[in-house]
């Protein structure tokens, strides 16, 4: 398994809203957030909710992002997070 | 219904004798005796009387899945958490790799991968599916109404701490709230932080104490409470 | 706050959306709910492997809305099974249909 990020790199989630089965939730496209770590590599969840085998595996992160830059206006502190569990190909550098 | 936890005790014996159509296993007990029963649990019966008269399933195997979801219960979830306070190697394994640490009180998580989340003096965590429900059910049981309903997926990632509020749980703004969206193969459950009063404890008192929503995150640990 | 009219936003995909208090009540799984979700895990990845958790996500996603709202969380548990199972032949509508009217003629004849 070969991860294009690493822990650390500022991604950004693709603007992107395709048909069908996706686990890249709406709130969550488009914007950016750090890698807090590689979670190994997966079938694809969009290609076996077809009943493809979703070979070849895709890397999965968890990214996390600052609340702050995914709500205009959330009211908590600067420190709010959500972690989110993303796939490698909904990912690019930021 | 997403089988979101699978389990590993498949018996591969595919029985060839012909269930009889009058045998045990198309009779039912409807749920309440005068009330007719709905649409959804007639599908229920129609699709088990078709599939093992097909010979996609037997009476055994659905038993074997039924038996299954009554061993998952928060008190496994519980017990994990009261050994990771009152032992450091574990705990530390249950960080690395919960699937292994957990499968010493035979948690089968069957596909998906247990990640343990611990609450520290800075980091209240909280665990949400907005997209359907899933949930760490291998050692939580099934979750309650509250976290599938659409105002928990929907509210939790947006305000947390208002969320939280509701359940009777404040953190102080120098704490942060992370929340966990788990939308793929990880499953997160919550180590809440072993709360003050309780140096001495055994596990078995420790494990009252640790209830399903402090392992969800919207609660915290409370000595004065017996448990559920 | 997002409005919930947002293109190429699925019914599902409802994270960060307006909505009320929390309902705190819970009610117990009822015995055709937990058989429901036995057959389901029974011919899941765990068992059978007839269908995958997937599967019967993107079912649920796909059913409309309605009935996705409507339907309480067993009864579109269900009802993605029962989509699933009808992709992959493993019985028909019809036979579903004719198996549940004849159900029911069953259970009302033990209720008098």
């Amino acid at each position: 398994m070969t991860a294009v990020f690493h822990p650390g790199d500022r991604v950004r989630v693709i603007r992107t809203h395709p048909p069908g089965h996706r686990r890249t939730p709406y709130y969550i496209r488009g914007k950016v957030g750090e890698i807090e770590r590689v979670c190994g590599a997966h079938p694809n969840p969009e290609e076996l909710a077809y009943g493809f085998d979703g070979l070849p595996a895709k890397v999965l992160y968890r990214v996390r992002f600052r609340q702050k830059e995914v709500w205009e206006s959330y009211a908590g502190p600067d420190s709010d997070t959500v972690d989110v569990d993303i796939y490698e190909h909904w990912l690019r550098p930021a | 219904m997403a089988a979101d936890e699978r389990g590993h005790d498949h018996d591969h014996d595919h029985d060839h004798d012909h269930e009889h159509p009058h045998d045990h296993d198309r009779t039912f007990q409807p749920d309440i005796e005068d009330a007719p029963p709905g649409r959804y649990e007639l599908m229920t019966y129609a699709i088990r009387e078709l599939l093992v008269e097909k010979g996609h399933l037997t009476g055994e195997e659905i038993r074997k899945a039924q038996e299954k979801i009554d061993s998952w219960e928060p008190s496994q979830g519980a017990r994990i958490v009261a050994r990771a306070w009152t032992d450091p190697e574990f705990k530390k394994r249950l960080l690395e790799d919960g699937n292994d640490a957990m499968a010493e009180y035979g948690i089968e998580p069957g596909g998906a991968k247990m990640t343990v989340v611990e609450n520290t003096d800075k980091v209240q965590n909280v665990i949400v599916c907005t997209l359907c429900s899933c949930y760490p059910r291998a050692v939580l049981g099934l979750p309650p109404d509250w976290y599938r309903s659409k105002n928990y997926r929907s509210r939790v990632v947006i305000e947390p701490r208002e969320v939280l509020k509701e359940f009777g749980t404040e953190v102080p703004d120098d704490m942060a709230v992370r929340v966990h969206d788990s939308l793929a193969d990880l499953r997160y459950l919550v180590l809440p932080r072993r709360p003050e009063g309780t140096e001495g404890w055994s596990e078995e008192q420790l494990a009252r104490i640790v209830t399903r929503d402090t392992m969800v995150g919207v609660a915290n640990p409370d000595v004065d409470r017996a448990g559920s | 706050m997002p409005s919930k009219n947002d293109p190429g936003r699925g019914y599902h995909d409802i994270g960060g959306l307006d909505a009320g208090a929390i309902p705190m009540e819970t009610t117990d799984m009822k015995p055709w709910e937990k058989l429901s979700t036995a057959i389901s895990n029974a011919l899941g990845r765990g068992g059978r492997g007839i269908f995958v958790t997937d599967e019967s996500r993107r079912a649920r996603e796909q059913m409309g809305d309605p009935p996705y709202s409507d339907l309480e969380y067993f009864e579109r548990a269900t009802e993605s099974m029962k989509i699933v199972l009808l992709e992959k032949g493993l019985f028909t509508a019809e036979e579903l249909e004719s198996r549940m009217k004849e159900i029911e003629q069953r259970m009302a004849e033990v209720r008098k």
